[in-house]
């Protein structure tokens, strides 16, 4: 009856917003907002100090990605032996390279792994989030018997660590099967009481309450207020809790490390932690170019992923979470 | 408090005419307490099968023993009375706590300290610097264990040529002293940036105001800092605690991954995880493991109840 208002399309944004105006537009509002600097009443050499250690830390962090990048190029002698912070011939990045898609050693192939690691942190972020904002929206929104429970249960969940959930999984697997199941790695991925929590939060804060009654009072189903109102402004939040989920998974390394023993389906962690353990105990050394190579291609998609959502990442709402 | 003022939509809709409007109204309430339950239920389904079912399955493990002779059976609290005397488990849980009482207050000052910088506006490109400080978040921690131990190593590692370079010859980061204090390192490195971007959002939302009456008054700059804005941010600062401490407590990838770098000194107990793993998963002891991550997670459980209570103590006086 009431459905045209709803599904009506938001009024058209000005064509003529290129990205470069959005920017300087954003830039005056930052600066709008900012006390300048200059009421602080700083000498000019606390700041230039102040920009020194900010700089020196920058250094610091980023020190170890640097030596991996250079050394990405080297053989393995020369890992080991030149200078750590420069290149040294020969140039051997495209051979490592190559060779991340072989079995060298029997240990397992990288690519597998990397494949492996993308299909476990997608499919379980994604499920994590939508789980999420499913079970968040419905706790900000209803109040039902049993809410106040189930919502304690789930907050008690959060000081519950993966590690501790990892050897109790594995007992269970063993009875009913899971051992060396893709979804034995999956299923647990997708139990996130922090998303939980951060969709809560975001919903009770940024979703009017009288936007979802009034649409209600249209005659509007719960599924469809839910996906045509609630969701469109959950965006930020969606955002958020799926980078952080499929981090946690990208990064889960004791979960996959007991419930496989096949060593096709371990993810990139895993893989990696067992070429070290072999590259040292065996003396397998050809391994550690692998592994220097092996740490660039895995670091390298969660940055671009990091710098690419950045415009939806909101530190903001990890905060919203302590206001109340 | 909120909460029930959020509560009362039912009140906003009931229609206008309705009289007996109770009635309709609890109809109605549970007609939506349905369409809540059915949002919640894919998130509780997995969350019971996946969180509770584990634990309690850990729990009723943790009662049993195994015998070679003579199979599984009920020992009461046998395993927890092992997991009580075990001086080793204790020695790591301790080692945990020494880990994470210097490194969390020393990444939390490192991390205060930058975000105040980046929300004062005063270093130069700000938001660069907040993305590089960023960065090691995004990698997986097994990675950065890899990169550090090269770093590190004792052999080859540019850090340890550095130190033999400036005169401390046969310097190792990775020896029996060093190994923690190298982990603290490391661990910094991964979590300040993540610390401080949060830090850095909490910051921004302390009033404009608040500060302009400040600097009106000639307050130090100083002042300021720690005595209006530091107050301001406490929430965040204590739910950065509250994580950190629970991650600091799960100590497991950073020596494992060392000990490949340098063998012989973190052993089968040197934090409760590794001790956890070798025996339930290495050892085959799954009753005795199961006993251990109870006890483990009772003890996080413990810290961060006593720092909630530190949390709301503190605030009566404020």
């Amino acid at each position: 009856m009431s459905a045209p208002p709803l599904s009506a399309p938001p009024p058209a944004r000005p064509r003529a917003q290129t990205r470069r105006e959005r920017r300087r537009r954003e830039r005056l509002e930052r600066q709008d907002a900012a006390i300048p600097v200059e009421l602080y009443g700083l000498r000019r050499g606390t700041l230039t100090a102040l920009t020194a250690c900010c700089v020196l830390f920058a250094v610091f962090i980023l020190a170890p990605v640097v030596w991996v990048i250079i050394n990405s190029t080297k053989t393995q002698a020369n890992i080991f032996e030149s200078f750590g912070f420069w290149f040294a011939a020969p140039f051997e990045f495209f051979h490592t390279f190559a060779n991340l898609f072989r079995d060298v050693d029997g240990d397992g192939t990288y690519s597998q792994w990397f494949l492996n690691t993308v299909l476990y942190s997608v499919s379980g972020g994604i499920g994590a989030t939508v789980l999420a904002a499913l079970g968040g929206y419905g706790f900000a929104r209803f109040e039902f018997r049993g809410s106040k429970v189930f919502f304690a249960v789930i907050i008690a969940g959060l000081l519950v660590p993966i590690t501790l959930i990892a050897v109790p999984l594995y007992l269970a697997y063993a009875k009913v099967h899971l051992i060396n199941s893709i979804w034995g790695m999956i299923l647990p991925s997708m139990v996130s009481p922090v998303g939980l929590y951060l969709m809560r939060t975001y919903v009770e804060l940024s979703i009017p309450r009288e936007l979802t009654d009034a649409a209600r009072i249209d005659g509007a189903s719960e599924p469809r207020i839910f996906f045509r109102i609630a969701l469109p402004l959950m965006v930020p939040g969606v955002m958020t809790v799926l980078l952080l989920s499929v981090a946690g998974t990208w990064n889960n390394y004791i979960l996959p490390l007991i419930i496989f023993s096949d060593n096709n389906l371990y993810p990139v962690t895993v893989g990696m932690g067992l070429w070290s353990q072999h590259a040292s105990n065996s003396g397998d050394a050809n391994l550690y170019p692998l592994i220097v190579m092996g740490g660039l291609v895995t670091i390298i998609p969660m940055i671009a992923l990091f710098a690419l959502l950045q415009r939806y990442w909101r530190g903001g709402l990890l905060l919203g979470s302590v206001a109340n | 408090m909120s909460e029930t003022v959020l509560r009362s939509p039912a009140g906003v809709i009931a229609p206008p005419g309705a009289a007996r409007g109770r009635r309709r109204r609890s109809v109605y309430a549970r007609r939506r307490g349905r369409s809540g339950l059915a949002f919640v239920t894919p998130f509780m389904i997995i969350f019971t099968l996946f969180m509770i079912a584990p634990l309690g399955y850990a729990i009723y493990q943790s009662l049993y023993t195994t015998k070679l002779i003579g199979g599984t059976r009920f020992s009461g609290f046998a395993n927890y009375a092992a997991v009580l005397r075990s001086g080793p488990f204790w020695g790591g849980v301790i080692r945990v706590i020494v880990f994470g009482g210097i490194q969390i207050p020393v990444m939390l000052a490192i991390a205060f300290f930058f975000a105040a910088i980046f929300d004062l506006g005063v270093a130069r490109w700000g938001p660069v610097l907040r993305a590089i400080y960023f960065i090691p978040f995004a990698v997986p921690i097994v990675v950065s264990s890899l990169m550090w131990g090269f770093l590190l190593d004792p052999a080859y590692g540019p850090f340890n040529r550095l130190m033999n370079a400036i005169g401390f010859q046969n310097f190792n980061w990775l020896s029996a002293n060093l190994m923690l204090p190298s982990i603290i390192i490391i661990a910094i490195w991964e979590w300040t940036g993540y610390n401080c971007i949060i830090l850095y959002t909490a910051l921004k939302s302390v009033p404009r105001d608040v500060v302009e009456a400040a600097i009106l008054d000639d307050t130090p700059l100083w002042k300021i800092i720690l005595r209006i804005k530091l107050p301001m941010v406490r929430p965040a600062i204590i739910m950065l605690v509250f994580i950190n401490t629970i991650g600091a407590m799960q100590l497991f990838i950073e020596p494992t991954i060392l000990n490949n770098y340098q063998a012989g000194v973190v052993s089968n107990t040197w934090t409760p995880v590794i001790d956890i793993y070798n025996t339930a998963i290495s050892d085959g002891e799954y009753q005795l493991g199961a006993a251990m991550a109870v006890v483990l997670a009772v003890v996080i459980i413990a810290i961060s109840a006593a720092s909630l209570a530190f949390r709301s103590r503190r605030r009566e006086f404020a």
